[in-house]
């Protein structure tokens, strides 16, 4: 007997999920005026977006009845709420990563960022995790400056040669 | 129409200092993420599309180019040494390489593997040069409807072949057509779909979008892995580098020879699967080997045979060029990676479109050196690196996921200085993540998104031409009902061939 949990994860339960969002975004889509609009040349402005949810809502109801409904996906099967937790830190972290990056420059912030994530992901050695965040930033920063490319220099920016 | 002034122009733009070091650091680069498992040639197209920006056109397209055949033939590295494919085109490899590999015989694998990608590669190239001009004479006189029809029905078969499941993939290509609908419709420019946010009215741009789609989700994928499964991962990793590297004597020219036919089968398997929307590397590896073993049985394909590497390698790296075909021919990309170099020819601003041959000559015929001579590069890189290369397979991914997705983040922000296409690679980065953890394609979402506002430019146009004839815009073509029902049949095909592996 399957879990609720293990149900969640067949392709029929994603394609019901899809299907409510859809239905929902759909109906918010026609209360919007500006799909009304008709443009110059007699097209209607809303067309294409909704034609395209239609599609996607038609094709997460065929995901929900096919012959694969029942279906897990492998790499779903094996995600964990943790290692969820964690990629979504890891994206959460590449976005305060930049924010923070335009602050304070690309050179003393990517080390500090390095060094997290190598840690986080399993390289217990310190002085591995640095001489590895040290190196790699060193490397990305000469290539991207022989190649002109400008990278947030922050707090250094009053420094001759940044 | 061949024209010798585009030529000659050509040659000024390619030989240069610049292209030919950008070109070999493509392959360089090429080939050692092939070589890495878990980093594929879409991956390392889509980060080096920011710097591609910063070169002049001819060096961008070498250093594009070359990251794509040296990625291709890179994957082969780690199959052979350690039994893992490097990318998933060099899957196919593991069944002969690492077998020879455990005979003793590593050595003369890569260097068939190597020999096998850079013939099978020139070959099609050769055919791509000839083919793609007439092809390109024949998109010319497709209309808006036709044009239409054309782009609509790649999407469909992009979908419906990017992946094992039908509607998953149809599901990718109509995500990637909502997606181009956010900004302003095509022609007149009017804003729609911005969920009340000014920066999006420009729409969504193609690298931090291709960025977010491509190159994170892979590397979130393995983060996952090691965040969940820590121990089985250290106990894999402790096993390849375990693993012992025997190395034998070299490949012969005779055997080299010898595998003339595989070699052929590869080539010819590979080119017209390469130019087909929707297939790739990884198809034309595995019909290369299954067509490989059924004309030669007495040869043993399978059980630790050279033949078997030069199909699976020719075939995948044949497929290098032809891929290019419908890009130049028609504007429509039929591969992820395909799609990248439209990306980056659009950056540089020649878009490609059925006039390309007409608009943009030199950039096309510089592009077929780049194509030619790329295969020159990854023999003499090849050669010289290939168990550096394979040192190369054991970097450790506590490492490289942090790098690459550090270069990630900057390279998005670099490129045009504009802090929300952070924001757009990060919620792609996460929508591409969970359609890599339900086995949805993310390559159909890519190609449609480029060629939608197209498709929707051309529905408008058939429609002005028409008098808003529905009817007639649609299907007023014989053409276009001939495309409609080709579609049909090749789908209807490969679903019924996919239920009947499945069984």
């Amino acid at each position: 007997m399957q879990s609720f949990r293990e149900r969640l994860k067949t392709n029929r339960a994603i394609g019901v999920i899809l299907s409510l969002a859809l239905i929902a975004f759909l109906i918010q889509l026609f209360l919007s005026p500006w799909v009304y609009r008709k443009l110059a040349d007699g097209f209607h402005l809303g067309f294409f977006p909704i034609l395209s949810v239609v599609l996607l809502l038609l094709l997460s109801l065929i995901l929900t009845f096919d012959s694969h409904r029942k279906e897990k996906p492998a790499d779903l099967m094996t995600l964990t709420f943790k290692s969820f937790l964690g990629v979504l830190l890891i994206l959460g972290g590449c976005g305060f990563y930049f924010l923070v990056m335009r602050q304070i420059g690309f050179l003393i912030i990517t080390p500090i960022f390095l060094f997290l994530t190598i840690y986080a992901l399993g390289l217990k050695s310190w002085w591995k995790c640095i001489m590895g965040a040290v190196v790699m930033t060193a490397v990305v920063y000469t290539i991207f400056s022989l190649l002109g490319l400008k990278l947030p220099s922050g707090i250094l920016s009053g420094i001759l040669f940044f | 129409m061949f024209q010798p002034d585009a030529l000659i122009e050509a040659f000024h733009l390619f030989f240069t200092p610049q292209v030919f070091y950008w070109l070999a650091i493509g392959i360089a680069l090429g080939v050692g993420i092939g070589a890495i498992p878990g980093l594929t040639a879409t991956t390392g197209v889509a980060l080096m599309l920011p710097i591609s920006f910063a070169l002049p056109v001819a060096p961008a397209l070498g250093l594009l180019i070359g990251l794509y055949k040296g990625a291709i033939y890179g994957g082969s590295i780690s199959a052979i040494s350690f039994g893992i494919p490097g990318t998933p085109g060099a899957a196919a490899t593991v069944y002969d390489g690492y077998k020879l590999t455990q005979k003793g015989q590593g050595r003369k694998a890569l260097d068939m593997a190597l020999f096998a990608s850079v013939t099978g590669d020139s070959l099609s190239d050769i055919f791509t040069i000839f083919v793609a001009p007439v092809v390109a004479i024949v998109a010319l006189a497709f209309g808006p409807t036709e044009r239409f029809w054309l782009m609509a029905l790649a999407i469909i078969l992009i979908g419906a072949l990017g992946g094992k499941h039908l509607a998953m993939g149809l599901i990718s290509a109509a995500i990637g057509i909502f997606v181009a609908t956010i900004g302003s419709d095509p022609i007149g420019g009017v804003s729609r779909m911005t969920f009340g946010q000014w920066w999006l009215m420009d729409g969504i741009h193609i690298i931090p979008l291709m960025i977010g789609i491509f190159a994170m989700p892979v590397m979130l994928v393995e983060a996952a892995k090691l965040l969940g499964e820590r121990g089985i991962a250290k106990r894999a990793r402790e096993s390849i580098s375990k693993a012992p590297w025997k190395t034998g004597p070299g490949l012969t020219f005779r055997e080299y020879r010898r595998a003339w036919k595989e070699m052929a089968i590869g080539t010819s398997v590979g080119s017209f699967v390469g130019m087909l929307p929707g297939l790739g590397a990884t198809v034309a590896a595995f019909l290369s080997y299954g067509v490989a073993k059924q004309v030669s049985p007495q040869k043993g394909i399978g059980t630790g045979k050279l033949e078997g590497v030069a199909a699976c390698e020719s075939g995948n790296n044949a497929t290098c060029g032809p891929t290019l075909i419908p890009l130049l021919a028609f504007g429509i990309p039929g591969s992820p990676v395909a799609a990248l170099i439209g990306a980056a020819l659009m950056l540089q601003g020649a878009t490609p479109s059925p006039r390309m041959f007409d608009l943009y000559p030199h950039i096309v015929y510089a592009l077929f050196m780049i194509l030619l001579v790329g295969n020159v590069f990854n023999l003499v890189i090849g050669r010289l690196f290939a168990r550096l290369y394979a040192m190369l397979a054991q970097f450790p991914k506590p490492l490289l996921i942090p790098l690459i997705l550090m270069i990630a983040t900057i390279g998005t922000y670099a490129f045009r200085g504009n802090p929300y296409d952070v924001i757009v690679m990060v919620v792609f980065g996460l929508l591409g993540f969970g359609m890599t953890v339900i086995e949805m394609p993310t390559a159909p979402l890519i190609i449609a998104f480029l060629v939608t506002s197209m498709m929707e430019a051309n529905l408008r146009r058939a429609l002005l031409i028409t008098g808003g004839s529905w009817g007639q815009a649609v299907f007023g073509s014989p053409l276009a009902i001939g495309l409609i029902i080709a579609v049909i049949v090749l789908v209807f095909l490969t679903v019924r061939y996919l239920q009947r592996v499945e069984r």
